[in-house]
C-alpha cells in the first residue's frame, strides 16, 4: 500500500481543520462508474457541475472541480474494474472521492508524472490516456490524496474550497 | 416593437385561448423555463433564451412568433433592408437568386442589403481575433443569439469566450448607417434599417441588442411573411429582369458546417455544432477544458445553422442544398473593404462583455443555496419519479425546485393525489 499526498500552498492549515473537526455533510451525491463504459463515463461529474451550478458556487471554482472530477470519473473506467464516485458538498467546500475495484497502480510517484500513461489500445482509440490525468486533478485541487497498491483497489479524494 | 410588460423582451408569445395546458412545450424547452399553471403555459422571461423549440412542438398553435409589420418602415425617410443569408435558399430553383432580391427591395425599400455581403470580412475579424485572444480559446461564435443567451443563463463561465465582435447583419448596419447619413444628408433617426430574419432569437435581438454600444436596427421582419408578400410579386420581375448584385459564395454563412470550415486553417482550429441539445453538451464540454483543442466553435442552437430558423418556410436541408448549389455556381460581387477595415480599426464593431444572468443557482447567499438543496432532495423522495410533466413542470425534479422556490405545491401532484381522496374532493 502506497500513497501519495498534496495540499496546496496556503491551504495547509484549512485542510488540517477540516480532517480533524470532520464537519457533517451537507448534501450528497453518489454515482457508479461502470468499467470501459465510456459511453456513461463523465455523466458523474455533469450532474455534480449541474448541483454547483444550483449552488452559486463561483465559475472559476466550479470549472476546477469539473475538471478535476471529469480527469478522475474517466480514469476510473478507462484504467479500472470500475468504481463509485462519492461528492460530498459541506458549508464551504466540496469533497469528491473516487473508490473503484482495482487493479491498482503499482507506482503511484510513477503515475503523477505528466505523460506516464498505461492505457491500454481501446482507450487510446477513444480519445483517452495521454498520462495528464492526476496531474490535472492535483493541479485542480486545493488537496489531493491518492492511495493505492498493485492488485487492490484505488481510492482517490480531492478538496475543492468555494472560496 | 412587442413587450410582454416584463423586463425581458421575447419574439414568442402564447396565445392562451388556444393553449390545452397539454406540457408538450414545458418539455422541450432547453432553459426549463416554461411551466403550465391552471392549464396554461407560462414562460420565464429570465430563462426564455428564444431557440423557438416551443413554438416548434405545439400542435394547437398557441405559442406563436412575434416580429414586426411592414409597414413602420414608412415612420423613416430613407428605408434599407438587409436580407439574412439563409433566405435564398427559401426559393425553389425556378426562381433565381436576383428575382428574389430584386423583390425584396421593390416591397418598398429605398435600398437593399445582405448579410452575405460582409462574412468574408466577419471570417478575417474572427481570424484576427483568435489570434489576439489565443489565452481564451476556444472562442465561441456570437453571431447566434440564442447561443449568447444560452451561455448567459447557463453557461456563464464561459462568457469571456464569447467573440466580442458585432454579427455580420450589425456591422454592416453600423457601416451603412455612417455612409447614408453622409451620402444622402439624413440624421440618423430619419434612416430606418430593418432586418429580414430566419428567427424569434434574431427578432429578440433587434429588439432588445445584448452589448451593443449603438443604435443598430429598426426593425426585423420574418423570413416567411417577407416570403409571402414577395411571392406575390415575382412573376412581374421574372418577365422584366434587372441587373441585381449577388453574393453566392457569402449565402454559406447559413451553413454552420461551412462557416467552420471557412474560419479553419493552417493555425486554426474551428469546430461545427448545431441544434441544440448539441450545442448544450459541447458547451458543457468547453467548462470540462475538454475541447481546448479547439481555437473557434461555430455554435447555432437550429439544425445546420440559421437554414433551418423557425421563421423560415424550406426544410433546412433543402435550403443546405440550395444555398450550396448557388455558392458553387456563381461568385461574389467584390465588394469595397477599406471602409469596414477602418471602422473595424477604430473598434467600432466591439461587443461590451455581457453580463450573467444564472438561472440555476437557488440563492444568492451558497448557505441557503444548500438548505434549500437539501429540502429539495426532501421532496423528491416523496415524488414519484415519473417525470411525466402532469403538474406543469418539467421533471419531478423541477416541482421540487419549484415548492422550494415557493411556486408550487406538493399537491400539483397528480400522480400523489390520485392516491389521496381528501385532496380530490377539494377540486
Amino acid at each position: 500500500m502506497s500513497e501519495y499526498r498534496y495540499v496546496a500552498e496556503g491551504f495547509e492549515d484549512a485542510v488540517q481543520h477540516f480532517e480533524e473537526l470532520k464537519p457533517e455533510a451537507e448534501v450528497k451525491l453518489q454515482f457508479a462508474i461502470p468499467e470501459k463504459d465510456f459511453n456513461t463515463a463523465g455523466k458523474g461529474s455533469f450532474e455534480l457541475k449541474n448541483m454547483l451550478k444550483r449552488l452559486g458556487v463561483d465559475s472559476v471554482v466550479l470549472r476546477r472541480i469539473a475538471v478535476a472530477s471529469y480527469e478522475a470519473e474517466i480514469n476510473v473506467a478507462a484504467h479500472s474494474k470500475g468504481g463509485i464516485m462519492y461528492s460530498t458538498v459541506y458549508e464551504n467546500l466540496i469533497h469528491v472521492c473516487f473508490e473503484d475495484q482495482g487493479p491498482g497502480i503499482a507506482d503511484i510517484e510513477q503515475a503523477m508524472t505528466p505523460g506516464f500513461s498505461t492505457a491500454d489500445d481501446l482507450v487510446r482509440e477513444l480519445g483517452f490516456g495521454a498520462g495528464l490525468g492526476l496531474p490535472n486533478i492535483k493541479k485542480n485541487s486545493d488537496a489531493m490524496s491518492l492511495v493505492s497498491a498493485a492488485g487492490s483497489s484505488t481510492k482517490l479524494e480531492f478538496l475543492i474550497y468555494f472560496a | 416593437m412587442i413587450r410582454n410588460n416584463t423586463p425581458y423582451f421575447h419574439a414568442i408569445q402564447i396565445l392562451e385561448d388556444n393553449c390545452t395546458g397539454c406540457t408538450a412545450c414545458v418539455r422541450v424547452c432547453p432553459t426549463e423555463a416554461i411551466r403550465v399553471r391552471n392549464r396554461k403555459a407560462d414562460i420565464d422571461p429570465y430563462r426564455c433564451v428564444d431557440c423557438g423549440n416551443c413554438m416548434d412542438v405545439c400542435e394547437f398553435h398557441a405559442i406563436i412568433p412575434s416580429s414586426d409589420p411592414l409597414d413602420i418602415i414608412h415612420n423613416f425617410k430613407y428605408k434599407v433592408v438587409i436580407i439574412s443569408s439563409s433566405f435564398f435558399g427559401q426559393f425553389t430553383e425556378d426562381i433565381s437568386y436576383a428575382a428574389a432580391k430584386q423583390a425584396v427591395l421593390e416591397l418598398g425599400f429605398d435600398e437593399v442589403a445582405e448579410e452575405a455581403m460582409v462574412t468574408d470580412f466577419m471570417i478575417s475579424i474572427i481570424r484576427d481575433y483568435i489570434r489576439v485572444n489565443r489565452d481564451k480559446r476556444p472562442i465561441l461564435g456570437s453571431n447566434c443569439p440564442a447561443v449568447v443567451r444560452l451561455i448567459q443563463v447557463k453557461y456563464p463561465s464561459l462568457l469571456p469566450n464569447l467573440l466580442h465582435q458585432e454579427a455580420p447583419m450589425s456591422i454592416l448596419t453600423r457601416y451603412l448607417r455612417d455612409k447614408i447619413a453622409r451620402e444622402q444628408k439624413l440624421k440618423d433617426e430619419e434612416i430606418g434599417i430593418f432586418l429580414i430574419v430566419p428567427c424569434v432569437a434574431h427578432v429578440t435581438a433587434v429588439h432588445q441588442p445584448e452589448g451593443a454600444y449603438k443604435h443598430l436596427q429598426d426593425g426585423a421582419f420574418s423570413a416567411g411573411m417577407i416570403y409571402g408578400r414577395v411571392r406575390e410579386i415575382l412573376k412581374e420581375i421574372q418577365n422584366h429582369p434587372v441587373d441585381i448584385d449577388t453574393y453566392p459564395q457569402g449565402l454559406t454563412w447559413a451553413l454552420s458546417g461551412v462557416q467552420a470550415d471557412l474560419v479553419d486553417t493552417d493555425d486554426i482550429r474551428a469546430l461545427s455544432v448545431n441544434g441544440v441539445e448539441n450545442v448544450m453538451d459541447i458547451l458543457s464540454r468547453v467548462e470540462d477544458h475538454y475541447l481546448d483543442q479547439y481555437d473557434y466553435i461555430v455554435l447555432r442552437t437550429c439544425t445546420n445553422g440559421c437554414v433551418g430558423g423557425c421563421l423560415n418556410v424550406e426544410n433546412p436541408f433543402v435550403a443546405m442544398s440550395r444555398i450550396k448549389k448557388m455558392s458553387k455556381e456563381g461568385t461574389n460581387k467584390e465588394i469595397h473593404v477599406e471602409e469596414l477595415e477602418k471602422l473595424y480599426a477604430q473598434g467600432e464593431f466591439i461587443v461590451s462583455p455581457l453580463a450573467p444572468r444564472p438561472i440555476m443557482e437557488l440563492d444568492k447567499d451558497i448557505k441557503k443555496a444548500i438548505q434549500k438543496m437539501k429540502r429539495i432532495n426532501e421532496f423528491l423522495t416523496m415524488l414519484p419519479g415519473l417525470n411525466c410533466s402532469a403538474c406543469g413542470s418539467p421533471t419531478c425534479y423541477a416541482l421540487a425546485e419549484d415548492i422550494v422556490q415557493g411556486k408550487a405545491s406538493i399537491d400539483d401532484c397528480l400522480v400523489l393525489r390520485r392516491g389521496n381522496p381528501d385532496l380530490d374532493e377539494d377540486e
